[in-house]
């Protein structure tokens, strides 16, 4: 008989943690009115919705979508790019690194976690509440919506550098700004160029619904098209759509394999 | 002094990205008619729908209609990423190379990549007309999307295993199915799970967006007030949306950290 070390007792955290998440689980389940029976009967009706999904009207599509889907690739576009360069220098104010005062720190951090939590739509919402429909509104929105996600990524970046460069620079002389432009910059740039390419991806994939709310772009043809089930109209934007998604994954694939 | 130049290459790659992002913007700008005037003028309308939003509205009336919302959506958020939990881990296995053979891994790969690419808006309108306004609607749309994202981050981390204990399993004697169980689940099972928390506070966003089209949340109460222009009941629905998120987001983050780091053990 081998002499095993004893297994450790399992914590009070799986003992309490996994029976509730399971409670929880089911309550929510109850909840939201998960229900199978009516599940198959209203299953029933999906040729409401497959018939024309899968009968594409390509004609009218391109015919009638194509310049939204640019408007919506021009929002995306602007908005990454705003968006990006305006959270370059805040990033810089939430990094303990680059920023030693402790509340200017911390004022800056809470900032871009507070536009984090509100989703983009929320965003949308509110700016066409305050600029009215169109698609500046979305432009702002998507503005907020990648000015957080780059603001989290790059500050978490900035943290990890190598401090020794900056401690160069200031012992010769380098002011705290020149320091930080010359010595922390350089060392993030590859980085800041790669979360680019990502936020820009995910920008397109966020400026396609934007148009439910009226902030422009291609979704204010499938929400105008949705409310009348015309799904056959639908399914073809949505394939355009795809195909666009793809076509600038690839793209921004093969740009960071240069840059990296 | 003179300081060594940067290889040729490298220069054409920085000034490509440089006017292509000048070109870009110019191009954008002037296609969606983004003037200097509309620019300039944009804080101040900010500034008072803000303004217009404090002080918030918290009468009972509104307190009692706003919060089973935003509990919906949280309702929601965790349903449809226990459907995307469920359904993913098995798939995973499928997708993963070192576990599946070849070919299915391939074809499961390319299944999820097709879920994902749908975003989860789009198939609550799908789901709309089969399973009626409400809050099923957006769990489903929820939980599909979630079995593309989480099958293929779970495959992933199934990949990225170490072989050795797998290795030791079949060389005394064990099946394939103990190789999975003894020598996979062990090692995958911490960084899925966090991957499940992880993907709950992406999903109870998701969640609040989904009223918008009628799916259940908070999103439809978010959009209903600010058409009827009652500023400072919209600005309690956001206000409750943002505490909920980050209480969420702080629970999680600190049971994903200690489901990575484990616990400090006497031995």
């Amino acid at each position: 008989m081998i002499n095993l070390p004893k297994k450790p007792p399992p914590s009070l955290m799986v003992f309490l943690g996994i029976p509730s998440a399971l409670l929880f689980s089911y309550y929510c389940f109850l909840k939201v009115g998960f229900n199978l029976s009516d599940f198959k009967e209203n299953l029933e009706n999906r040729y409401l919705v497959t018939d024309p999904l899968f009968n594409p009207k390509w004609s009218w599509a391109i015919e009638n979508a194509s310049e939204a889907l640019v408007e919506t690739i021009q929002i995306a576009i602007l908005a990454s790019i705003v968006g990006c360069f305006v959270a370059l220098p805040l990033s810089f104010y939430a990094s303990q690194t680059t920023n030693q005062n402790k509340v200017s720190y911390f004022l800056y951090k809470s900032f871009l976690n507070l536009v984090r939590t509100i989703p983009d739509l929320f965003w949308a919402m509110m700016f066409t509440v305050a600029v009215g429909l169109g698609p500046f509104a979305g432009v702002l929105a998507l503005v907020m919506f990648s000015l957080a996600i780059m603001g989290k990524l790059l500050s978490e970046t900035i943290d990890s550098i190598d401090p020794g460069p900056l401690e160069a620079a200031k012992s010769s002389g380098a002011s705290h700004n020149q320091s930080v432009f010359t010595s922390a910059l350089p060392q993030v740039l590859p980085n800041f160029t790669a979360y680019f390419l990502y936020i820009f991806e995910l920008c397109i994939r966020a400026s396609v619904i934007l148009g439910l709310v009226g902030a422009g772009g291609v979704g204010r043809i499938i929400e105008t098209q949705r409310i009348f089930l015309r799904f056959d109209r639908i399914s073809p934007i949505i394939v355009l759509i795809l195909l666009v998604v793809i076509l600038i994954e690839q793209f921004s694939v093969w740009l960071r394999r240069r840059i990296l | 002094m003179s300081l060594p130049k940067q290889p040729i290459q490298q220069r054409i790659l920085k000034y490509t990205i440089t006017a292509l992002i000048i070109v870009g913007s110019i191009w954008s700008a002037s296609g969606l008619e983004i003037t200097l005037e509309k620019i300039l003028k944009a804080p101040e309308q900010i500034a008072i729908l803000v303004g217009a939003m404090f002080p918030l509205d918290l009468s009972a009336e509104a307190i009692e209609r706003i919060l089973p919302k935003v509990a919906e959506s949280l309702f929601i958020a965790w349903a449809g990423t226990v459907i995307g939990a469920l359904f993913s881990f098995p798939i995973a296995f499928l997708a993963a190379n070192n576990v599946a053979v070849n070919y299915i891994s391939e074809t499961t790969k390319q299944i999820l990549n097709g879920i994902r690419a749908f975003p989860e808006l789009i198939l609550a309108f799908v789901f709309l007309p089969i399973t009626g306004l409400g809050a099923l609607t957006g769990t489903l749309a929820i939980g599909i999307h979630s079995i593309g994202t989480l099958g293929k981050l779970s495959s992933e981390v199934i990949e990225g295993i170490d072989e050795g204990p797998l290795e030791a399993i079949k060389s005394s004697g064990g099946s394939k199915i103990n190789e999975l169980l003894f020598g996979v689940v062990p090692q995958v099972m911490p960084t899925i799970t966090s991957y499940w928390l992880y993907r709950f506070e992406i999903n109870l966003r998701a969640s609040a967006v989904l009223g918008v089209v009628g799916a259940g949340g908070v999103g439809a109460e978010l959009i209903n007030q600010l058409r009827f222009r009652d500023f400072p009941r919209a600005g309690t629905v956001l206000v409750a949306t943002v505490v909920l998120v980050l209480t969420v987001d702080t629970i999680s983050a600190a049971i994903r950290r200690r489901i990575i780091k484990g616990r400090s053990v006497k031995v």
